[in-house]
């Protein structure tokens, strides 16, 4: 009975933040990596190298290190709260996740769509946002839900910054109750499990609903 | 159809080499107004490297090209807008996968001509019915036949009133039976005046519809002349070997 009335409401005051922390280090993170990705594929040789670096570097560190890092570099230039450091961090990372992702789905779109998009006078850019991107977004989605069921994952990372998110909640209960370690930490499996399982199901159904027909 | 004494495209001494291979190697041509000019040549010629070179598509070398009086080779020529006025259908068709007939048509209408939808839909519309495809607007690419396919590409090229059409082998990848109905729109296209070049071996196409046969070989220009002298009586031995080969083909 405790746990209803008391366990649970405890941890889902978490949820909130754990929410908002995904989405944001999505969000951004889908928007920085789309950038990065235009900018790898179409930028000429140095801007694709500086990329390359970039996403090479996020992709070789641990991410909880870099959330560190990222941290304390960024609470010594402004003053940020630990949410929006973590989740800023978080958008970083993923950013370079996501780049990797939205350009492999950029390469697979055929190269004569380009062609033919710059054979009618379509400039460049608007041949990347008319005609490359709409189909590389469905190419991506598969391995995108993949990137956002670890972003959902990785926002328990904000906790070593003393983000109130849910794992956050859930220790703070367990040190309450030192009988009951187990119920808490059980409780926030079971979310992690619908928060990814849902949205691994939303995306596929998404990506059946804007398949291209055949 | 007699040509008009009005230059549309001049290519002057054009060189385009890949890798250290040269593939055209200083070729020379003028298209006039209302002219169907038929390229032919074994593979890897530089037949399609040539038309690519003409729209800027592919950069050459060397050499230049003007389409109506613009020199489209000078570095300062705004080559979107040039781009317009070029027709290019592929072999290949590259409509856009994620849009229907109706939508592929409308896109550079809207983008590029900065038409109103309602404006460019009815343009669409229009286009899409002059190959004979308006009850098919609401398809996507892979849900039309490849001669369909090539139809509408060919009315999305149509729809932004180029003054030259440039065909890329456009029936080399469709089956035979679907080879007629594309010919059929070209045909037509060449008999209402327009000013075409294209790349193909459809040798009855060539001997009905064009004013003039340009036989290419190892980056440049064998042979030249009217489709009677040259599919008739070339005067290379090289150019009536390949024609009678191409020829027995079909």
């Amino acid at each position: 009975m405790e746990v209803i009335t008391v366990l649970i409401p405890y941890i889902l005051r978490g949820l909130d933040v754990t929410l908002k922390v995904t989405a944001v280090a999505l969000g951004f993170g889908l928007f920085f990596g789309t950038l990065l990705a235009i900018m790898r594929v179409y930028g000429g040789k140095v801007l694709s190298n500086l990329i390359m670096l970039y996403v090479s570097t996020i992709r070789s560190l641990p991410h909880i290190l870099l959330l560190l890092v990222i941290y304390f570099l960024i609470a010594r230039i402004v003053d940020l709260s630990p949410f929006w450091a973590g989740s800023l961090s978080l958008s970083i990372i993923s950013s370079a996740y996501q780049a990797e992702i939205i350009r492999g789905a950029i390469l697979s779109v055929p190269p004569g769509q380009m062609v033919a998009a710059r054979s009618i006078g379509m400039k460049r850019l608007q041949a990347i946002r008319y005609v490359v991107i709409p189909q590389a977004i469905r190419l991506a989605i598969p391995a995108w839900s993949n990137e956002a069921a670890i972003v959902i994952k990785d926002s328990s990372l904000v906790y070593v910054l003393g983000v109130p998110e849910i794992l956050r909640q859930a220790q703070y209960y367990s040190g309450r109750n030192p009988t009951k370690p187990f119920n808490a930490y059980l409780a926030v499996a079971v979310i992690y499990f619908l928060l990814t399982f849902l949205t691994n199901r939303g995306l596929d159904a998404l990506e059946k609903r804007i398949r291209i027909p055949a | 159809m007699a040509p008009k004494q009005k230059v549309i495209i001049r290519i002057e001494d054009l060189h385009k080499a890949y890798g250290g291979e040269e593939v055209l190697k200083g070729v020379s041509l003028e298209v006039m107004e209302g002219e169907v000019v038929i390229l032919v040549g074994p593979s890897g010629t530089g037949k399609s490297t040539l038309l690519r070179c003409i729209n800027q598509l592919t950069v050459p070398d060397a050499g230049s090209v003007w389409v109506q009086g613009i020199k489209l080779t000078d570095p300062e020529t705004d080559i979107d807008q040039a781009r317009q006025h070029i027709g290019m259908v592929f072999q290949s068709f590259n409509l856009f996968n994620h849009l229907t007939a109706l939508d592929n048509v409308m896109l550079g209408l809207m983008h590029v001509l900065e038409m109103d939808k309602d404006a460019a839909q009815d343009k669409a519309m229009m286009e899409l019915e002059r190959v004979g495809l308006a009850n098919k607007h609401m398809n996507y690419p892979g849900q039309l036949s490849g001669g369909q396919q090539q139809r509408v590409a060919i009315a999305r090229s149509l729809a932004m009133e180029p003054v030259v059409m440039l065909f890329d082998e456009p029936t080399s990848a469709l089956d035979p039976e679907l080879i007629g109905e594309v010919l059929v729109v070209m045909k037509e296209l060449a008999v209402g005046g327009m000013t075409m070049l294209c790349v193909t071996h459809e040798i009855g196409f060539a001997r009905d519809v064009s004013n003039r046969i340009v036989f290419m070989e190892h980056g440049v220009i064998v042979e030249e002349g009217s489709p009677k002298k040259i599919l008739n009586n070339p005067d290379l031995a090289r150019t009536r070997q390949f024609l009678g080969k191409i020829s027995d083909l079909h």
